[in-house]
Order: structure tokens, then sequence, then C-alpha cells
């Protein structure tokens, strides 16, 4: 058993998922390009230049490390490429924004990455990172500007960020542990207080989408820190208590979900962007009426939280589907990839970030789709806007982290014992 | 350490649960997909409420009733026509819930899981829809109507096919009149209403048809009793009116003169139950399909009914109402030797491509029967009241067979004029319903309309 759990999964053919990525964004992006209304030299530059960053990125990162892989960056790349075709479709100066958006992501992926390698370093700026979370939520909640009935929203000179796509961040970053902190009840007892605090500002700001990816992310790093279902199923039912006197004493926040699974007797107010969503998604059919055709990017947020609903009407719903399915691809690999983890912080940072890049995408599809509450929230890597995307690449870092190798002499001061079959060498404490 | 990776096993549950709620999704495309995207708030399809893109709805002759150019939606070009087969085809803004283009718009997009609404959307043609309408006849109807609100209703009795199908009040859709006109004048009352499929009207005397049927089946000697008839029948808990002094006359005597003093005593002799009995064999009660539309249900309650309310209900007074549609699948039952079949609209649905993907023959929808004894006496007594009594000379060569009514409806308004009845050449098999609301009698305003229908459908001789 173990010997097969362990074993180290066929050598990635990068060169090949590489060309097919390639291949699928140049028919893509041409398709945009070569839509009607002119050829913009500046639209295929953005593209070229999209394409050559992911070829320099990959060869880079096999010179500097020839036995990395690199399927998560692919399946990265692949949806943001998807991403910035839409924000292409739209509007030249959408896809600018967002490809500077990815580069800043990317950017922000390898910094983390660098810092999560100096594992005692990361340990000791989770207190830190912990307080900077709760401070900007904080003061996002004091400074911030209301869009669509939530205070998420930062102006900052001409930019508008979203804070909480970059607590996320710091969510997972403070609650994974090394083995030492791993049984300790008091670390996750600090840990629960951070996340009450996270969550009940996020309420506040009436961000209730986030809100609920954060409790579903405390619910997940809890369980993989101490493994205990009743604890588990204690939090729940208290949140579930919880939710029902918040609705019991701000009925405001249940009207916000009223027209749930009620959307097509509310078409013009609350259910407004659902039933276009599913209007527009079924015109496409499963081949789609080809990118730009579609008459959903005539909706409010089309190309942000309906941006799967563009994607099944334009692209079709084979290839939505598909869309879906790699994040809960990236989610099975994690499983595979936490195992050989190095330290159990990377494990539990691997397994955090991949559940909460499916939860949100769950939350987003079914959300759009009226198979769950809409909440507002985007889909990962793909949405337009930057603070998602950045946010999106950064999660990123943790789930490449389980796959770190450390020779003896590099290994970090307080390491805890690998876990790779090979380093364990019975010295495993648990 | 081997703890935490058994528990990263708990993503596995999520992206199963993932993947339950994906084919659950596009279950739900493959089963709804196509009312999803024919929703009137498709602006693939809809321009400003209006139905712009769509395929084109043609008569049973290939006449072009309705068909869209450019992004506009064209009808027939005779204005008369246009009126006619309103309520068949159906208004732009989807108002006549019972029209072809709002019950049949998804078919009339053309759309298919497989590639939703391309064809529309590149080609501007959706599938094409052909009724078994014939738009003469329908404006043939219309103008028989002459400004009087009503329906006309004629089908083949042996093969279910609908011939004809109007209903009035009617608007001209090249020529629409105001919402705030359709809204509070009373020529124009219910005009989105199809009354031949959604309306209920007190039968007046062609209930004798079922009340004779529920006499030929219960009383052994009905065909050889005789009634007498003084202008009136008393009961003990009210008098039964008739039109005339009858005398004393036999029962095809009594059905030829629509005798209300005898088919009144006869509904006392066979007694609210089997009466009520009858209407329920007959399809009282039930909602018919006609393709993907329904007729309203007609009602017939006596419970509770003393002697003369049950006396009135036999002649088609007292609550009953009935719905024009199932009256002449009635009628097409008595033609058909007992089985009224159900009729049917849309001919053929053909998709972009060329392809039938429907044939309305194909699907019988359930309809109403009756004994072939009872259909064969019930048409022998129809006939001899053309042959007898309204002249055969008022349907010139069609061997008609019928029963008028004379509905009275609220004080102080005409009585609903009705004709039911079918011709027996094999070769015009023709059941015909008229209704023309507050018209007066029977044998003068509804057998004319019928006759200039029924000419018009017999190659217009």
């Amino acid at each position: 058993m173990p010997a097969i759990r362990n074993k180290i999964p066929k050598r990635f053919k990068w060169p090949a998922a590489m060309g097919a990525l390639t291949l699928f964004q140049l028919i893509s992006f041409a398709q945009v390009v070569l839509a009607p209304g002119g050829f913009d030299p500046t639209l295929a530059l953005i593209f070229i230049g999209y394409i050559i960053l992911e070829w320099l990125y990959c060869l880079t990162a096999r010179l500097a490390a020839p036995q990395s892989s690199q399927e998560v960056e692919v399946i990265a790349f692949l949806l943001s490429g998807i991403g910035l075709a839409v924000c292409g479709s739209i509007d030249t100066s959408y896809a600018l924004k967002q490809l500077i958006a990815i580069i800043a992501g990317a950017a922000a992926y390898l910094l983390l990455s660098a810092l999560l390698k100096n594992l005692s370093a990361a340990v000791f700026l989770r207190i830190p990172a912990a307080v900077a979370a709760l401070g900007v939520l904080a003061f996002n909640l004091v400074a911030a500007r209301t869009v669509n009935g939530a205070l998420n929203w930062l102006k900052i000179g001409s930019f508008s960020v979203q804070p909480s796509e970059f607590v996320k961040v710091a969510f997972i970053f403070v609650g994974a542990v090394t083995i030492d902190k791993l049984q300790s009840t008091k670390s996750l007892a600090k840990y629960a207080v951070f996340s009450i605090a996270c969550v009940g500002l996020l309420f506040l700001m009436r961000d209730f989408g986030t809100a609920l990816i954060f409790f579903f992310t405390f619910v997940l790093i809890a369980f993989m820190r101490s493994g205990d279902m009743r604890s588990i199923i204690l939090i729940c039912t208290g949140a579930l208590l919880g939710a029902m006197l918040v609705v019991y004493f701000k009925p405001y926040v249940a009207e916000r979900f009223s027209t749930y699974r009620h959307i097509w007797e509310n078409m013009d107010t609350g259910g407004f962007q659902q039933t276009r969503v599913l209007i527009y998604s079924a015109s496409g059919g499963l081949l789609g009426l080809g990118i730009g055709e579609g008459k959903l990017r005539q909706v409010y947020a089309a190309s942000t939280d309906l941006v799967f609903g563009m994607i099944c009407e334009e692209w079709g719903l084979l290839l939505g589907l598909l869309v879906a399915a790699s994040y809960a691809v990236l989610a099975v690999y994690c499983i595979k990839a936490s195992r050989t983890a190095a330290s159990s912080y990377y494990s539990i940072a691997c397994v955090a970030a991949a559940g909460m890049l499916l939860f949100q995408t769950a939350l987003n599809i079914f959300g759009i789709t009226d198979l769950l509450p809409l909440t507002g929230v985007t889909l990962p890597f793909i949405s337009r806007g930057g603070s998602s995307v950045i946010g999106s690449w950064a999660l990123i870092a943790f789930i490449k982290s389980a796959g770190f190798r450390f020779k003896a002499a590099a290994q970090p001061e307080r390491a805890d014992i690998p876990i790779s079959k090979n380093a364990r060498a019975g010295r495993d404490a648990v | 350490m081997k703890n935490i990776a058994k528990r990263a096993g708990v993503l596995y549950a999520l992206a199963a649960a993932f993947i339950v709620g994906l084919v659950i999704l596009t279950a739900q495309f493959a089963v709804n997909g196509g009312a999803w995207s024919s929703n009137r708030f498709n602006r693939h399809i809809y321009t400003r409420g209006q139905i712009a893109s769509a395929g084109a709805i043609t008569d049973r002759n290939g006449e072009v009733l309705a068909k869209s150019d450019g992004g506009k939606r064209l009808y027939h070009e005779s204005r008369a026509v246009r009126k006619a087969t309103l309520h068949a085809v159906g208004d732009t803004e989807g108002f006549i819930s019972t029209g072809i283009q709002s019950a049949y718009r998804q078919e009339l997009t053309g759309y298919s899981f497989l590639n939703g609404i391309y064809t529309l959307k590149k080609y501007g043609r959706g599938s094409d829809i052909r009724l078994t309408l014939d738009a003469n006849a329908c404006a043939a109807a219309y103008n028989a109507l002459d400004g009087r609100k009503g329906t006309v209703g004629v089908y083949n009795y042996k093969t279910g096919e609908l011939l004809c199908m109007v209903s009035a009040p009617s608007y001209d859709v090249n020529n629409k009149p105001s919402a705030m006109a359709l809204a509070s004048q009373e020529k124009y009352e219910g005009v989105y209403l199809n009354r031949f499929l959604s309306g209920l009207y007190t039968p007046g005397s062609t209930f004798k048809v079922v009340t004779a049927a529920a006499a030929l089946e219960n009383i052994g000697d009905i065909t050889t009793r005789s009634f007498v008839c003084d202008g009136k029948l008393e009961l003990p808990s009210g008098t039964i009116i008739c039109s005339a002094v009858h005398g004393k006359l036999n029962f095809e005597k009594a059905f030829n003169r629509s005798c209300n003093s005898a088919f009144a005593q006869i509904a006392v002799e066979l007694g609210s139950q089997r009466l009520t009995q009858e209407t329920v064999s007959l399809g009282f009660g039930e909602s018919f399909s006609v393709g993907a539309l329904a007729t309203a249900k007609s009602r017939f309650n006596v419970s509770g009914a003393d002697e003369a309310q049950l006396g009135w209900a036999g002649v088609g007074q007292h609550t009953t109402l009935v719905n024009p549609c199932h009256m002449l699948m009635i009628a097409g039952a008595v033609a058909n030797g007992g089985e009224g079949l159900a009729p049917y609209l849309v001919d053929t649905i053909t998709n972009p491509s060329g392809i039938v993907t429907y044939k309305g023959s194909l699907f019988k929808e359930k309809g109403v029967s009756m004994p072939a004894e009872t259909a064969s006496r019930l048409s022998g007594l129809m006939r001899s009241n053309v042959e007898n009594y309204y002249s055969d000379s008022r349907f010139p060569g069609l061997r008609m067979c019928g029963k008028t009514g004379t509905a009275e409806v609220e004080k102080g308004k005409q009585p609903h004029a009705w004709f039911l009845g079918f011709s027996q050449r094999d070769d015009l098999p023709l059941a015909i319903v008229v209704v023309v609301e507050n018209g007066g009698s029977g044998n003068s305003e509804a057998i004319p309309v019928a006759a200039r229908v029924m000419k018009a459908l017999d190659g217009g001789r």
C-alpha cells in the first residue's frame, strides 16, 4: 500500500503539454483577434506576449530545477489564458490590465514560493501576517466603498483593489503549521480566533461569499491539523446556529438570498444575472456560438462573476465543463502532492489552497446557475480583475510547496520530519 | 504525518461533490436548455420583447403565415388571413400563449443541445413549422363571423387534422391596436384568448347531442316514445320553457325541433347520475391535448340540482359550460363511428438541415369515444335535422349532419348561436363547430357561418 501511495507520479511530459496549450491558445486568441470589428495589433501583441511568457517561465523553471515539473502552472496558464481571451474579446484595455495582473500574480507566486522555501522564516512571519490581514480587513471596512451591496473594495489612486483576495493568501499562510504545533490545541484555538475575526469582518462588509470561503478553508485546515471529525461537526453546527442568529437579527442577509431557486419569478430583480446566465449558456449549446458572438457579455459583471456563463455561451458548455474540471484535477493532484511534502506545513497549505480554489469555483459556477445561492465570488484565474487573478496565482505557491525537496544541508531550521518515503527513514514521529 | 496524508483524501470528497454538481448542471441544460434559450429575454431571438428571429410557419398548402427576414418578423400579406390566423400563429410579443410562436418557440428557434441556437444565429433559420390549417378557410370563417365575437373550428374526423381554427375578436399583427385600446375597449374583450381552445360557453341545445346519447344508451324504447309539448314543462320545482308549442312528437322530431319540453323530461327520467356518467364518458372535466396546447375543461355539474335544474341541464343550460374544441371532438366521435380523435395543429416540424423532426399524424392524443351503436344512431338523428328541418339547400352538396344551439346567457343579452355538425361525404370527412357570441339563434346565425366555411373547404364550390 504505502509503496503505491508514495510512488513518484509518471513523468510530466512538459513539452507535449505546453505544445497542446499553445495550440489551444493560438486557436482561441486568433478567434478573438480576427473577430469582426477590425484587427487590433495591440491585442495581438498582448496574446503573443502571453504565450512567450508561458514558454519563458517553463524553460527557466526547467533550467533552474531539471527535476521539477509544471503541471500546476500549466493549468494556471490555461485558465488565465482563457480569462485573457475573454477580456480581449471585450476590450483591448481589459486584456492589457489582465495581462499585467497575470504577470503580477506570477511574480507574487514566485516571491511567496521563495519565502515558503525558508520555512523557519515563513513560520516566524505567521503572526505578523495574521495581524496584517486583520488590519487590512479592518481598514477596508472603514475606508471601503460599497459595490453591489458589499463593502469589499478599496480605491487606491486609480486602482480598485479587493483586499480580501490577498487576505485569502494570508489565511492559509497563517493556518498551516509545522509538526511541532500540529497537536497543539492552543495553536488551533488561536487560529480559530483569527478565523472568526476574519469571517466576522467579511460579514460586516457584507461579502458573504468570501466569508463562506474563509469559513470553509478554516474547517478544512482544522480538519487537516486535528483530524477530529467531532470537532469539525461541532464547528459546523456552531456556525449554522450563528448564521441562523445573524439571519434572525439582520433580515437583510436572508433577503440577499431570497431569490435562490426562484430566479424565474424575479427575472428583473434578484434573479436577473442567474436567468441571463442560463438563457445564454443554453443558447450556446455544447459547442458554443463563437467567441464574441454572445449576448451575455452585455450583462453587468459578465466578464467577472458571470464569466463561466460567457464561456458556455461563446465557447460552449463542453469547454465550460473542461474548465470546471481543471479545478477538480488540481485538487486531486494536490492529494498526491501533499502526501510527499517535506513538511506538514506544506501538506496542509497545499490541501487548503486546492480546497479553497475548488470551493470558490463551486460557489461561483453553481451560484450563477442557481444550484447554490448567488454570493458574487469570482472564478479563480479566469474572472477579469487584478486582485482575484493575483490572489489565485499566489495560492499556487502553497500547492507547489508540497513539491519542495531539500538537500540535507539546505533543510530549514526547525524543520520537521520529511515525510517522503526516501527521507523518512523511520523518524516519523506521528 | 501519515495521518495528514490520509486526511488529504478529504479533497477527493470535495472533488466528487463538485463533479456531481457539474453533472446535475449538465443534466439541467439537457432537460431545460430549449426552454431557457427560447425565453423571451433572450436577445438573440427577441428584439425589444418582439420575436425577431425564428423559423417560418406555413399553412397546409405552404402559404407562409409568419417568417423572419433580416431580424424582422413578417406575416402573411393578406390582412384577412393575418387576422384569421392570429390565434393559431400567435403574436410577436407572446401575449397569446396558445399561439405557435409562443407554445412552439423552442422548436422555432431550432434549438439543439449540441448546437444551442447556432443555426438561428448564423443563418437566421430555425425549424420551420407547417400547420394543418387552411389559411383560406380560416379567412372565410373570420369573414363569416363578420365582426362578431366567437370561434370556428373544423377538423378532419378521420385523421384529426385541424383545418380551421379562428377566434374573434382578433387584430392585425401588422397594425396592432394600442395596448390601451386592447385592454379597455369592449370589442377587444379577451382578444388574447383562443376561444376555440380556451373558451368555455353555455352549450344550449348542442348539448342535446349528449342528452340524446345518454337516452339512446339508457332508455330502451326511447325511439318509440312520444312526447307532448305545450310550450313548457312544468315540474314541482320549476318550469322549463320551450321555444315553441310543438304538440305531440316522437324522439326524432323532438331532436329535429330541439324541443326543450321533451329533452328536459328525458333528462329528469335519466336522472342526474346517468346524465353525469354520460358527460364523464364523453370527456367532460378533462383537458385534451392539441399537440403542445391544451383545451379548457368542459363542466357539467348537477349535484344537488332539483328536477327543474336537471331539466335545464339536459337542454344545455343550468351551470353547464363547454369548450368548443371538446364539442368538435364529440361531433367527430358521432361522425367517425364512435371514435372522436383529438385534433392536431402541427403537421410537421422541419429542422434547419431540412430533416423532419416531428410529424403530428404520428402522435395520437387521447380523444373522445362513444359506442359505435350510439354514434350511428346519433349520426342518423343529426342527418335528419338537416334533411328534415334546417334544409339541405343551406349546405349544397355537403350531406351535412348537425345540431344547432341557442344558448341563453345573461339577461338583456342575445343568446350564443351554435352549430355543431359534420359532412357525411367520404371525400369531405370534416366536422365543424361554430359559436357566435350573442349572435342570436343558432339556426339563423350559426348555420350560415358553418355553410360558408364548409363551402370554402369543399373546393370553394
